[in-house]
C-alpha cells in the first residue's frame, strides 16, 4: 500500500506544488516586487510583463534543459568518440557507418517510413474523420478505430502476428490464401514489401489519433461557411476538399508533423516482428543493435535521425514564426 | 474436461510453489543430501543482518528453483537475500551497472557481457582460493576457471565468474510413442542421422522442426547448430580458434560447418512448413511438430531446457546429436552454463560464492529440476528424474566439452552478426558471402 | 427537390456502408487477439481464431490402463471406454498417430503380419493394416504398401482395435499387454473458451502490486507535464518577450530526440542528486520526455483562440494569470484532454523508460515489465498468455478514453466565441 499512498501524497504535493509556484510567484511578482502603485505604476506593470513570461516558462525550460537538452548535447560528444569512449575520432563514427550497406538499407527504409506512415495515417484519419462526422453511431465507430492507440507497441506486434504468421492456422492472410488455394506466403520475407506490411501495423495505431484531432477540427468549422457552400451548389465532395480541407489545413499540418517525430522513435515493432532481419531494419532497431555495445556508434545514429527530420523542424519553426506575425 | 483438469493442477503446482518458497524446500538431515557441508558451513559463517542482492536471467520456474536453494543460504548464515528475475537481464544489468545502482551479485548467461563488464571495472574479483577451488572440485576444472577468468580495467587478468547450472546443447528431441510406431531407431552416428532423416521423407513424414524466431534475437538457435556441427567436423582446437578469431569467421571449416546446418534446414523436404518458414517459426512453437497428431515432426535439436516449452502431458525423449563416425572426433558435447559474478562488493557477497562451493547448494536443485552440476562432490542420485540422469550421462561421456561460441564472442557478433548471418543464410544468402560479412564486422569492432 | 433527397440518402448509404468497411478493417486484428486470449495454446496452434467458434475434429492419443486383459485363445484383449469417467463422441480412430481416422467408429482396424514376394523373388515380412465392419471378415489386401504381392495365407493378426462411437473399445494384441497401448481417436471438439489465461496472469505473484505500481507511475506523470506545458505554451502563445522564437524552434527540435540517447546520462544524474532509480526519478523523466509535444500540441492550439477576448480581458484590467487560469485554460479544455489522454497511453504502454528508472526488483515492477519480463520469460511460446496479458493491459486506457472521448469530440471553439 505503501508506493499508493506515496503516489496519492506525490499527486497532491506535485500537482499542489505546481500550481503553488504558479499562483505564488505571480502574486509575489504582482504585489511585492512590482507592485502597481505609487510613482512607479507604469513602469512596475511594465517590468511585471517582462518578467512574467519567464515565470510562466521556467518550469517547462528546465526540464527541457536537463532532461533533453544536457543529454543531446552529451550525446553529441559522444558521437565524436570511439567505442571505449576514450579517443576522439572526429566524423569517424559517421563516414564507417554510411560505409556499411546495413546502415544504408536502414536509412533508405527510415525515409519511406517517414514519409508513408504519416501519409497514410493522415489521409486515414481524414477520412473516418469525415465519414464519422454526421453518422448516428459515429462516436462508436470513432471508438472503435481509436482503440489501437491504447495497445502497446508490443501487444500491436502480437495481434498482427496473428494476421501474418505463415501457418494457415494462425495467420488471417495465409488462411484466406489457403481457402482460394494459393499456397502460403511469409509477408514479412517478401523483399523490400515486407517494410510496408509493417508499416501498415503502425499506420493502424495512428490512424485513430489523426482522426480524433482531424474530428475537433472539422467540427470547430463555423457552420456559417458550409451552409453557404452548399446554397452555392457544392455537392459533397467540393465542400470537403474545397472547403473542409483548406479551412484545417494547419491541424492537418500538425497532426503530420506528430506523426513523422513519432515515425522516427519506434523500434519496437521492427524489433518485436522482424528483429531487423529481412531487410526490414530502421534507424531505431539499427540503433539498438549498438546500444550498450557502442554507444559512440549509437549516438551517432541518433544524430541521422534528427538530421532526417531537420526538413519538417525548419518547415514548422518557419510556419510558427508566420504565425507570429 | 480433462486438459482443464490438468492446467488447474499445474498452476496450484505453480501457486503453491511460490508460497512454499519461503520454508526450506527438503528438511536438514534427511535423505541422502551432504548435510555435513551445509552444517560446516553454517557454522562457519554468521552474517546475520546483513543483506544481498541478487539479478538473473531466471524467471518463473527457475527463480522459484534459485529461491529454494537461496533460501538454505539465509537458514544459514542470516543473511536476507532478494533475488529478481528478469528476461531482459542482459540490458538491465549494463544499465543499473552504468548508472552505479548494480546488485550485489549478478547471474550472467553469457560470458562475453560479464567480460565486458570486468574490462569496465564493474565486477569484484572473487575471494581469494575460488579458482583453485573450482580446478579441483569441477569436472574439466580449468576450462571452467578459463571461462570466468577477464581482464580487469587495468588488464590483469583476475577470476571473475563462478559457474553454477550447465546446460548441455547437444541434444535432439523426439516423441518416443512416434519413434515407436514408425519403428525408427536411434542414430549412434551423423550418418545414420542423415539416413535416418531421408528415411522419414522416404516415408511421407517431415524429419525436422526448426525454428529461428525469438523477437529481436532471431536467429539464434541456428548459432547453436553450426557451432555443433563446427565440433563434428573440425578439431577442437580450430573451434577454440573461431571463437577468439585466430582464423576468420569466412574460413572454410566455418563456412562447411554452416553448410553442414544448411543440408538439414534447406532442405524443404526435410523441415516443417519447408525452409521458408525456418527463419520466422518461433523458437518455442517449433517444438510443438513433434507432439502433433499427426507427427508435423520427428526430431527437433536443442538445448534441455527446452522442456520448459513443451506441451503438457508430452512423451518426449531425447538422443545425444551423434558425430560423424567418419571425422573420428569422439563425442563433443556443446553447453552453456550461467557464471555468478560480485558487481557490488560486500561480505554476504563473498559468502555466497562461498556457500556455491558446497555440495548442498548444487544438490538442493538438483533434486528439484532442470539442473546439472559438474561438481564431482554431489551425489547423482539426487536429480530428479531419469532424464536429468541421462542428461548428466551426455555431459560425463563427453570426450570433448565446449562452452557455447557466440556467447564466447563479442556481443556484437555472438548477440548481432551471427543472429542475422545465419537468417540471411536460410533465407538464401551463400554461406560464403554470410561468413565475410559477419568476419567484417568482426574486424570493425576491434 | 425529390433527386435532392434521394441523392442524400444514397450518399448516407454509402457513407453508412464505408464507416462500417473501416471499422470492420480495424477491427480484424483485434477481435484475433480478444478471441485468442479466451483459448488455450494448443488450441490457437491447431485452428485459426475465426474458427474458434465451429467445433473443430482434434485428433488425441489415449493410453488406457491395462487392467483387466482377458485370453482368448492365441489372443490378448483389454476393452473398456476411452473415456472413462467422462463421455464423447468417437468420428474416427486408429492405431498409429500418422493416421489417427484410419477407421470409422464400428469398423474393425486391424494390422497383420505377412509375407511378401520382393522384386527380386526373396519373401520378407512385411505388415498390412485393413479396416472392415465388425460384423463382416478381413479382407488381407493382395499388396502391401510397397506394391509387393502379399503370399497367400500367411496373414497372421498382429493387433486390432475395435471402437464404438461412445468410446467402448476392444483391443487384441497377440502378445502379452503389460504396458497401456496408444490409441488414436478423432472426436468433434466444442468450441471452448475459457478464463484461465486472465487466472493465470491476475494469479501470478504480485500482480496487484503491479497494478498499483502501474498507476502510480502513470496519474502523476500525465498531470504534472501538462500542468506545466499548458503555463509554458500560453507564455510562448500569447506573451510578448524576446527569444520567443527561438524557444519555440527549441520545443520542436526536441520533439525528435530519441530518448534512448537520454536514458543513461539522466540515471548517472539521479544518482548523483540522490534520487536513483524511483518513482520520483520515473515521474521527472516521463515529465521530462512529455512535455515537447506537450507544449507543441498545446501552443499550437492556444495560438487558434480567437484574439479578441483575450484582448479585450487585457484592456478590462486582467493580468495575465487571470487571463490564462479564467479564459485559456477552460477554452483549451479539448486540447489539454486530448493531450492527457495521449500521455496517458504512453506512460501506461511504456516499458523503456520503467525498466531504466524503476529498480530491477519485483517490487517495484509495473506491469508492462511485469508481463513483459517476467510473465512472458517463463512463457514465451504462450500465446494465449500473451494475448490475455495484452487485453489487460488496454483496460483501464480503454475506460479512459471512453470516459473522456466526450471532451474531445466536443468540438474546439464551438459554440464558445460567435
Amino acid at each position: 500500500m505503501s508506493p499508493m499512498l506515496q503516489g496519492i501524497i506525490t499527486i497532491f504535493v506535485g500537482v499542489g506544488g505546481c500550481i503553488a509556484y504558479f499562483y505564488g510567484s505571480n502574486l509575489i511578482l504582482d504585489r511585492v516586487i512590482f507592485p502597481p502603485r505609487n510613482d512607479d505604476h507604469g513602469r512596475n506593470i511594465n517590468r511585471a510583463t517582462l518578467v512574467r513570461p519567464w515565470l510562466f516558462l521556467f518550469p517547462a525550460i528546465f526540464a527541457l534543459g536537463l532532461y533533453l537538452v544536457y543529454p543531446v548535447v552529451g550525446s553529441f560528444v559522444r558521437s565524436l568518440y570511439n567505442r571505449s569512449g576514450n579517443t576522439f575520432i572526429g566524423l569517424g563514427n559517421y563516414t564507417q557507418m554510411f560505409s556499411e550497406e546495413g546502415f544504408r538499407t536502414a536509412l533508405f527504409n527510415n525515409i519511406l517510413w517517414a514519409l508513408v506512415v504519416p501519409a497514410g495515417a493522415t489521409f486515414l484519419g481524414l477520412l473516418a474523420a469525415q465519414l464519422t462526422d454526421k453518422l448516428r453511431w459515429g462516436n462508436i465507430a470513432k471508438s472503435l478505430i481509436f482503440m489501437p492507440m491504447a495497445i502497446s507497441f508490443v501487444g500491436a506486434s502480437l495481434i498482427w502476428k496473428f494476421v501474418y504468421a505463415n501457418d494457415p492456422d494462425i495467420g488471417i492472410i495465409n488462411a484466406v490464401r489457403d481457402t482460394i488455394g494459393m499456397g502460403p506466403v511469409d509477408p514479412l520475407q517478401i523483399p523490400f514489401w515486407n517494410n510496408f506490411f509493417l508499416m501498415i501495423i503502425l499506420i493502424w495505431i495512428q490512424t485513430g489519433f489523426a482522426m480524433v484531432i482531424l474530428s475537433a477540427a472539422l467540427r470547430g468549422i463555423p457552420e456559417e461557411t458550409i451552409e453557404a457552400a452548399i446554397i452555392d451548389g457544392a455537392n459533397p465532395f467540393q465542400i470537403f476538399f474545397k472547403i473542409k480541407v483548406p479551412q484545417i489545413m494547419g491541424t492537418i499540418v500538425v497532426v503530420w508533423t506528430t506523426i513523422t517525430i513519432l515515425v522516427l522513435k519506434v523500434f519496437d515493432i521492427v524489433y518485436a516482428m522482424t528483429g531487423g532481419n529481412f531487410d526490414t531494419e530502421i534507424l531505431p532497431s539499427y540503433m539498438m543493435d549498438y546500444m550498450f555495445r557502442d554507444d559512440g556508434r549509437a549516438t551517432a545514429v541518433a544524430f541521422v535521425i534528427m538530421i532526417i527530420v531537420l526538413p519538417v523542424m525548419v518547415w514548422n519553426i518557419r510556419q510558427a514564426r508566420r504565425e507570429m506575425r | 474436461m480433462k486438459r482443464t483438469l490438468f492446467a488447474s493442477v499445474a498452476l496450484l503446482a505453480l501457486t503453491s510453489g511460490a508460497h512454499a518458497q519461503a520454508q526450506l524446500s527438503f528438511p536438514p538431515g534427511e535423505s541422502d543430501f551432504n548435510w555435513d557441508s551445509y552444517d560446516a558451513f553454517a557454522e562457519s559463517h554468521d552474517l546475520t543482518g546483513q543483506s544481498v542482492s541478487i539479478t538473473g536471467p531466471w524467471t518463473g520456474l527457475d527463480a522459484e528453483n534459485v529461491e529454494a536453494v537461496l533460501a538454505y543460504f539465509t537458514e544459514a548464515t542470516g543473511v536476507e537475500v532478494n533475488y529478481s528475475g528478469s528476461d531482459s537481464f542482459e540490458q538491465d544489468i549494463v544499465i543499473s551497472a552504468r548508472a552505479g545502482s548494480a546488485p550485489n551479485v549478478a547471474v550472467f548467461p553469457q560470458p562475453g557481457l560479464a567480460s565486458d563488464l570486468a574490462s569496465q571495472g564493474m565486477l569484484s574479483p572473487l575471494p581469494e582460493g575460488s579458482a583453485d577451488w573450482m580446478q579441483e572440485n569441477y569436472a574439466a576444472g580449468q576450462s571452467w576457471v578459463d571461462l570466468g577468468t577477464y581482464a580487469d580495467a587495468d588488464g590483469n587478468d583476475q577470476y571473475f565468474g563462478f559457474f553454477y547450472k550447465v546446460d548441455v546443447k547437444s541434444l535432439v528431441w523426439y516423441s518416443q510413442s512416434a519413434f515407436d510406431e514408425a519403428g525408427y531407431d536411434i542414430p549412434e552416428t551423423m550418418e545414420e542421422l542423415k539416413e535416418l532423416t531421408q528415411e522419414i521423407v522416404d516415408d511421407g513424414g517431415t524429419p525436422w522442426c526448426i525454428g529461428l524466431g525469438s523477437g529481436a534475437a532471431t536467429g539464434w538457435p541456428a548459432t547453436d547448430w553450426v557451432e555443433d556441427m563446427m565440433l563434428r567436423t573440425a578439431e577442437p582446437a580450430v573451434y577454440d580458434q573461431w571463437v577468439t578469431n585466430e582464423i576468420p569467421f569466412d574460413d572454410p571449416a566455418v563456412v562447411a560447418a554452416i553448410e553442414e546446418f544448411g543440408w538439414f534446414a534447406k532442405n524443404d523436404d526435410f523441415v516443417q512448413g519447408g525452409t521458408r518458414s525456418v527463419p520466422t517459426l518461433d523458437f518455442r512453437d517449433s517444438p510443438n511438430g513433434l507432439f502433433a497428431i499427426p507427427p508435423e515432426c520427428y526430431m527437433h535439436r536443442q538445448a534441455q531446457f527446452v522442456q520448459t516449452f513443451f506441451p503438457e502431458n508430452n512423451d518426449a525423449n531425447f538422443f545425444y546429436f551423434p558425430a560423424y563416425e567418419e571425422a573420428d572426433l569422439g563425442t563433443p558435447v556443446l553447453g552453456a552454463g550461467t557464471l555468478w559474478a560480485i558487481t557490488d562488493h560486500n561480505d554476504a557477497a563473498d559468502a555466497l560464492i562461498e556457500f556455491l562451493q558446497t555440495p548442498i547448494a548444487h544438490e538442493i536443485w538438483m533434486a528439484r529440476s532442470g539442473f546439472l552440476t559438474p561438481l564431482k562432490s554431489v551425489n547423482t542420485d539426487l536429480y530428479a528424474n531419469q532424464t536429468l540422469k541421462d542428461l548428466g550421462d551426455v555431459l560425463l561421456n563427453a570426450t570433448t566439452f565446449r562452452f557455447d561460441a557466440s556467447d564466447l564472442m563479442p556481443s556484437e557478433i555472438g548477440a548481432g552478426a551471427f543472429w542475422t548471418g545465419m537468417v540471411d543464410y536460410v533465407t538464401g544468402v551463400p554461406a560464403e558471402e554470410v561468413a565475410a560479412d559477419i568476419q567484417a564486422r568482426w574486424e570493425s569492432i576491434r | 427537390m425529390d433527386n435532392m433527397a434521394g441523392q442524400k440518402t444514397s450518399l448516407s448509404i454509402v457513407t453508412n456502408l464505408s464507416v462500417i468497411l473501416l471499422v470492420i478493417l480495424w477491427l480484424i486484428p483485434t477481435v484475433g487477439l480478444l478471441v485468442s486470449s479466451f483459448r488455450s495454446n494448443e488450441q490457437i496452434s491447431a485452428s485459426g481464431w475465426w474458427a474458434s467458434m465451429f467445433p473443430v475434429e482434434e485428433a488425441i492419443r489415449i493410453s488406457p490402463e491395462p487392467e483387466g486383459v482377458t485370453r482368448d485363445g492365441e489372443m490378448f484383449v483389454l476393452s473398456g471406454n476411452l473415456f472413462g469417467e467422462g463421455s464423447g463422441t468417437v468420428s474416427g480412430f486408429g492405431i498409429a498417430s500418422t493416421d489417427p481416422g484410419a477407421a470409422e467408429p464400428g469398423q474393425v482396424y486391424a494390422r497383420f503380419n505377412v509375407d511378401v514376394t520382393e522384386p527380386d523373388g526373396e519373401v520378407d515380412n512385411a505388415r498390412v493394416e485393413v479396416a472392415y465392419d465388425a460384423e463382416a471378415q478381413a479382407t488381407i489386401p493382395t499388396e502391401d504398401e510397397d506394391g509387393n504381392p502379399v503370399v497367400a495365407g500367411t496373414a497372421m493378426l498382429d493387433r486390432s482395435l475395435q471402437v464404438a462411437r461412445n468410446g467402448d473399445f476392444t483391443y487384441v494384441s497377440d502378445s502379452e499387454i503389460t504396458r497401456a497401448p496408444s490409441v488414436y481417436i478423432t472426436t468433434m471438439q466444442p468450441p471452448q473458451f475459457s478464463l484461465q489465461n486472465y487466472q493465470t496472469i491476475m494469479a501470478s505473484d504480485n500482480m496487484d502490486r503491479a497494478f498499483i505500481n502501474t498507476l502510480t507511475v502513470t496519474i502523476p506523470a500525465t498531470i504534472i507535464p501538462i500542468l506545466i506545458a499548458a503555463f509554458a505554451a500560453y507564455a510562448l502563445a500569447w506573451m510578448d518577450f524576446a527569444g520567443r522564437g527561438f524557444l519555440i524552434a527549441m520545443v520542436v527540435g526536441l520533439l525528435v530526440v530519441p530518448l534512448q540517447l537520454a536514458l543513461v546520462p539522466l540515471l548517472q544524474l539521479h544518482n548523483r542528486v540522490g534520487i536513483g532509480q524511483s518513482f520520483l526519478g520515473i515521474w521527472l523523466a516521463h515529465t521530462g520526455f512529455g512535455l515537447p509535444l506537450a507544449v507543441y500540441l498545446l501552443r499550437n492550439y492556444m495560438v487558434g483562440l480567437p484574439r479578441d477576448i483575450i484582448e479585450s480581458a487585457k484592456v478590462d484590467g486582467a493580468t495575465d494569470f487571470q487571463v490564462f487560469t479564467k479564459i485559456v485554460l477552460p477554452l483549451s479544455f479539448p486540447a489539454l484532454a486530448s493531450f492527457a489522454i495521449f500521455q496517458f497511453l504512453w506512460t501506461w504502454n511504456d516499458l523503456l523508460i520503467a525498466k531504466v528508472f524503476l529498480p530491477s526488483n519485483s517490487e517495484s515492477w509495473v506491469m508492462t515489465v511485469k508481463i513483459a519480463d517476467d510473465l512472458l520469460g517463463s512463457r514465451g511460446g504462450d500465446w494465449g498468455i500473451l494475448a490475455a496479458a495484452a487485453f489487460i493491459s488496454i483496460a483501464v486506457p480503454l475506460v479512459v478514453f471512453f470516459a473522456m472521448q466526450k471532451y474531445l469530440v466536443r468540438g474546439l471553439l464551438a459554440g464558445s466565441v460567435k
